[in-house]
């Protein structure tokens, strides 16, 4: 494969984090506008972590994830409290709050005669480990699919088991889980807590295979893109998201044909979804038909 | 006795919904709450299951105060209900609509993992017998929302009787309900009893009230204005003139 496929699938893996993340909001009965900010504190996190502390990369990754899901739990103890547009704009202001934030963090250390560390609006540049450790382009794709692997596979036993129930349930109508002896608020902050360190998660990788992030890359866009990933796939597995990022990365950014015309073509996508299948392409409606056929 | 409500009042700013209202039922009962609209009955049932707090008085399951304990506590100590509109989880499967309601409430921490990611958390269950009792077992795997309204209502009841309850509140079953429909709904609320839950019926269809309760108990402006068995019920005549207003011999017809 040449780098330039490799680059588009490692694309289309990362962004799959932050589809994941957001889609688990949206089954918990949020939407939320603001899974970059966990994103960004994976990458931020994870950054610092190999190339101003030196770290190695599994300990990088560990920290991210723990950043990320103790952030998205801290945030979600209020914004649980919230629900619907209120939420969403909550979502939308910590995201905004991070970013903002990150454009005046400074933290920059002197490694091996090079000055490293974030620097504010002017980014973060020089995370080398996968230079350093020497790993080509192509095997770090397949660490990233290992890691997003991990992640879907934690979704599908938890669907296999009865976790996504629990889940499923609180999402759809919080106040009758409750009568049914639910906690639905610890439900909806454990939930945030995981789609946090899923998105941070991503984050880290993203990190190290870009080696220079900044704050501007970590704007609403990038939010709104992720969230409609799941609305778009659908809410009945987790593969809708992952089928929502092939749709946009895999044909609409990547194939000429759309070039210049893509946000119009997804907007229009987003839209026509919404009206003729307002739980997305791999419903829940779907999934039990599949699931129905496959058992005969 | 199994159910026992004393003195309860439920009074909404000046409006008195529930007004000293005490009601016992027996154990394996089939208890009857009747009253014209707006007389407080659903009220009745939010006070005993938790929703509301109520503004004096207390209630008790066999002999075990519940008044200070929230919703999923009375689950667990037994209580269950059906709601007057159906609800359910519309995008959860019919076997996952009860697994939520039987394991909601069971507080199991210590087994967390086997919760979340195990595999065949329906099977260690009575969840399958549930579905054959309420006739739903070829629709085990359907979503909730795919169902025909009949069905629905047998979730609904199923749903309730997942938690495991010593009483049933139904809060008027047959809405919705053809007459024949009612029949069929009378001969399934006596097969749960049969099960050894204690039931709670709120309904208007009187034929089905009349048919099935041992005893019951009439509310008008909150207040209980009768108790006794049905055939005591029809010949008491407060309760004909809650239902069809009295004659007022003092006043000149309108039209004199």
């Amino acid at each position: 494969m040449d780098v330039y496929t490799i680059t588009v699938l490692a694309n289309i893996a990362l962004f799959s984090f932050l589809a994941i993340s957001a889609w688990l909001l949206l089954l918990v009965g949020e939407i939320s506008f603001g899974q970059q900010a966990y994103f960004a504190i994976g990458a931020y996190t994870g950054g610092v972590s190999t190339a101003v502390l030196q770290l190695p990369f599994g300990i990088a990754l560990l920290m991210a994830i723990a950043a990320g899901g103790l952030f998205a739990g801290l945030v979600a103890i209020p914004a649980m409290r919230l629900s619907g547009l209120h939420f969403s704009i909550a979502s939308l202001a910590f995201a905004e709050l991070v970013r903002s934030v990150l454009n005046v963090f400074q933290y920059q250390r002197w490694v091996d005669g090079y000055l490293t560390g974030p620097d504010g609006v002017n980014g973060f540049r020089d995370i080398r480990w996968i230079y350093d450790a020497g790993i080509d382009p192509g095997t770090y794709f397949l660490m990233i699919l290992g890691c997003l692997s991990v992640v879907m596979l934690g979704v599908v036993m938890a669907s296999y088991g009865r976790g996504m129930t629990i889940v499923r349930s609180v999402g759809e109508n919080r106040r009758l889980a409750a009568a049914q002896g639910m906690n639905a608020t610890r439900v909806r902050i454990i939930t945030a807590s995981v789609a946090g360190a899923i998105a941070a998660l991503g984050g880290t990788l993203y990190a190290h295979m870009a080696t220079y992030i900044e704050p501007a890359q970590f704007g609403l866009m990038i939010g709104v893109h992720s969230l409609a990933y799941g609305l778009i796939g659908g809410m009945g597995t987790v593969f809708g998201p992952l089928l929502g990022v092939l749709i946009d990365i895999g044909a609409l950014e990547t194939l000429r044909i759309f070039s210049g015309y893509r946000m119009i073509f997804f907007g229009g996508l987003v839209a026509l979804v919404l009206i003729m299948r307002p739980r997305g392409i791999l419903d829940e409606a779907t999934v039990a038909k599949v699931q129905r056929w496959l058992r005969g | 006795m199994m159910l026992k409500l004393e003195g309860m009042s439920k009074h909404f700013g000046g409006v008195k919904a529930v007004d000293d209202v005490s009601l016992t039922m027996n154990e394996g009962e089939i208890f009857g709450l009747i009253g014209p609209n707006g007389s407080g009955k659903s009220t009745t049932i939010n006070l005993i299951t938790g929703l509301y707090a109520p503004t004096s008085g207390t209630v008790s399951l066999e002999g075990r105060d519940l008044t200070a304990l929230a919703q999923h506590e009375r689950t667990a100590l037994g209580v269950a209900r059906t709601f007057q509109n159906i609800r359910l989880f519309g995008n959860l499967s019919v076997a996952e609509n009860l697994w939520v309601a039987q394991n909601g409430h069971k507080q199991r921490r210590q087994h967390f993992i086997s919760r979340w990611f195990k595999a065949g958390g329906l099977q260690d269950t009575n969840i399958d017998e549930l579905l054959r009792f309420s006739r739903l077992h070829s629709k085990k795997d359907s979503l909730a929302s795919a169902l025909s309204f009949g069905e629905m209502r047998r979730l609904e009841m199923a749903r309730a009787l997942a938690s495991n309850p010593k009483v049933l509140l139904l809060d008027e079953p047959a809405a919705g309900a053809s007459i024949e429909d009612g029949q069929l709904l009378g001969e399934r609320i006596r097969a749960v009893r049969d099960r050894g839950v204690s039931i709670l019926l709120i309904e208007h269809m009187m034929e089905l009230v009349m048919g099935i309760t041992d005893r019951m108990a009439v509310l008008n402006f909150g207040r209980k204005i009768a108790e006794g068995t049905p055939s005591d019920i029809q010949s008491n005549p407060d309760v004909r003139a809650a239902y069809l207003g009295t004659k007022n011999k003092n006043k000149e017809p309108a039209d004199a």
